[in-house]
């Protein structure tokens, strides 16, 4: 190679490092935010195990069994008192023995609780045997407040799980067990790691109007330049470490100086 | 000022590529189809219409006292056809490890989801072009759906996207199903969440090492940032 034609790569070299640096520069001024939005949110939820944050360490998966014995009240008087009764269940609560079903008037589907003992309902549930309810299903000290819900749940609530009893702990990340109470059945656990993983995970996609949508033009757009910025970044790795000016033939003076 | 910029270009050696892929995923994720990315290309909504004969189940109390004590006992309809499904060990998740038995709710006897039933539930839930072309048991792990901890059926169907439908071997629900889409989206999720013993999981060592490099790239370049514009550098006539 000339000593012409090594001057002319290493000018184009120079220009293709300068214009990269310079679009960079200004597309980070944009959407550099995003980036660190997405980093923050995207380190939080890996740092945390998952099983942790959806709250499995909250609660206390018993195990009581059935006591045959238990069920005086037969699965045939069920259904003669209701007709109706759909996606029975025999199951325990607070160590009774009950059954659980579904009754659809009007294509309303209203949950029942009832005593296999005595064929006595339990639902629905008062506030009182929800709390207890709730200390049985886990193991977080004092209950500081109780909370009905029966309609406009918060985020962190299925609509199909209302009405619920929401009951808040006071222990550490302010936790919360809803209890069903139609069916005395434990229907969610958040804790505030939960409840800031939304918001990471909201903020990670871009959402930022109500809906859990991935598919959003923001984040389309955003994007889109973020990948445009984040191959300049590489084209200036390329050029100042991969593949560096080591040319003997241009002078020092017109080498870049600095980092990039 | 110095080392903010050292801190930026290493750790932009360290993860820059990473971040492409990160950046390229997700915007893969922004425009995917949701229906193809998870599997449901072929995915029918089952409605076996039976009536079930009150008469002749059996007392539910006998069937709990003939098997192994029950958490719970739920009257469900595999087909159209009536079961009691026993759970002996309640895990947390439908998808963690559960022990149930079936047992047939019009004789009580114990009901094994046996290789043709499997293919029969599969059938039902499939509504694509394809015949059933081979069954298998998967007992401990199933590659599309690495989270499952239960044994379950895999029923293939010979469709021109290599349909695969789940279903639980001990319950006969349906896990899901998969196709040549779904496995494709898959390779982008391997790729966002660095999950390359396909453990379902993002929580892995890896993931961890270059979120920590790319929270170093992105609050050193927001410094760096934001120094540049207290000294005038964003300029547009420069």
């Amino acid at each position: 190679m000339t000593i012409k034609r090594k001057l002319k790569q290493y000018t184009n070299r120079k220009k293709a490092l300068k214009a990269s640096r310079k679009i960079h520069k200004w597309l980070m001024l944009f959407i550099g935010i995003q980036f660190v939005i997405w980093s923050v949110t995207g380190a939080y939820m890996v740092f945390f195990d998952i099983d942790y944050i959806h709250g499995d360490s909250l609660v206390v998966n018993h195990q009581d069994k059935i006591n045959p014995h238990d069920i005086q009240y037969s699965l045939s008087t069920l259904f003669s008192e209701y007709p109706n009764a759909e996606n029975i269940r025999l199951a325990t609560f607070l160590q009774q023995t009950v059954y659980r079903f579904v009754v659809n008037t009007e294509n309303v589907p209203v949950q029942f609780l009832m005593d296999a003992r005595s064929g006595e309902l339990i639902s629905p549930i008062p506030e009182s045997k929800a709390i207890e309810a709730a200390y049985y299903y886990s193991t977080l000290g004092m209950v500081k407040s109780v909370v009905l819900i029966t309609d406009n749940p918060p985020f962190e609530l299925s609509p199909r799980a209302l009405p619920a009893w929401r009951i808040n702990f006071d222990n550490f990340g302010a936790p919360s067990i809803y209890i069903s109470k139609s069916t005395g059945e434990l229907v969610g656990k958040r804790h505030t790691f939960w409840r800031l993983f939304d918001w990471m995970f909201r903020f990670h996609i871009m959402d930022y109007g109500d809906a859990e949508d991935v598919g959003n033009w923001l984040l389309f757009v955003v994007a889109f330049f973020a990948i445009l910025g984040c191959l300049l970044g590489l084209v200036m790795i390329w050029l100042l470490v991969v593949k560096p000016f080591k040319n003997k033939a241009v002078s020092n003076k017109n080498k870049p100086r600095g980092v990039f | 000022m110095k080392w903010v910029r050292k801190f930026h270009k290493w750790a932009s050696i360290v993860v820059g590529i990473q971040f492409l892929v990160w950046l390229v995923s997700g915007i893969y994720f922004n425009l995917m189809d949701t229906t193809k990315a998870f599997g449901r290309t072929y995915k029918a909504h089952i409605n076996v219409e039976s009536r079930l004969d009150r008469e002749r189940l059996v007392d539910p109390s006998t069937v709990l006292l003939k098997y192994q004590p029950s958490v719970s006992l739920e009257l469900i309809k595999i087909l159209g056809y009536p079961f009691y499904q026993l759970t002996h060990e309640k895990a947390l998740y439908s998808h963690f490890k559960n022990i149930y038995t079936l047992v047939d709710a019009y004789t009580g006897k114990q009901f094994l989801i046996d290789k043709l039933v499997a293919a029969k539930i599969a059938e039902l839930s499939y509504n694509g072009p394809g015949k059933i072309s081979k069954v298998i048991m998967l007992e401990s792990f199933i590659p599309d759906y690495p989270k499952q901890q239960n044994p379950a059926w895999q029923i293939y169907f010979d469709d021109e996207i290599d349909t695969s439908v789940y279903v639980e071997a001990n319950s006969g629900r349906i896990i899901g199903h998969s196709d040549e889409h779904k496995r494709f989206a898959d390779i982008f999720f391997m790729l966002h969440f660095m999950d390359y013993g396909n453990n379902g999981s993002f929580n892995n060592i890896q993931n961890v090492f270059f979120a920590i490099a790319a929270l170093w790239l992105a609050l050193s370049g927001f410094i760096w940032s934001i120094h540049l514009g207290l000294k005038g550098k964003y300029n547009i006539r420069r």
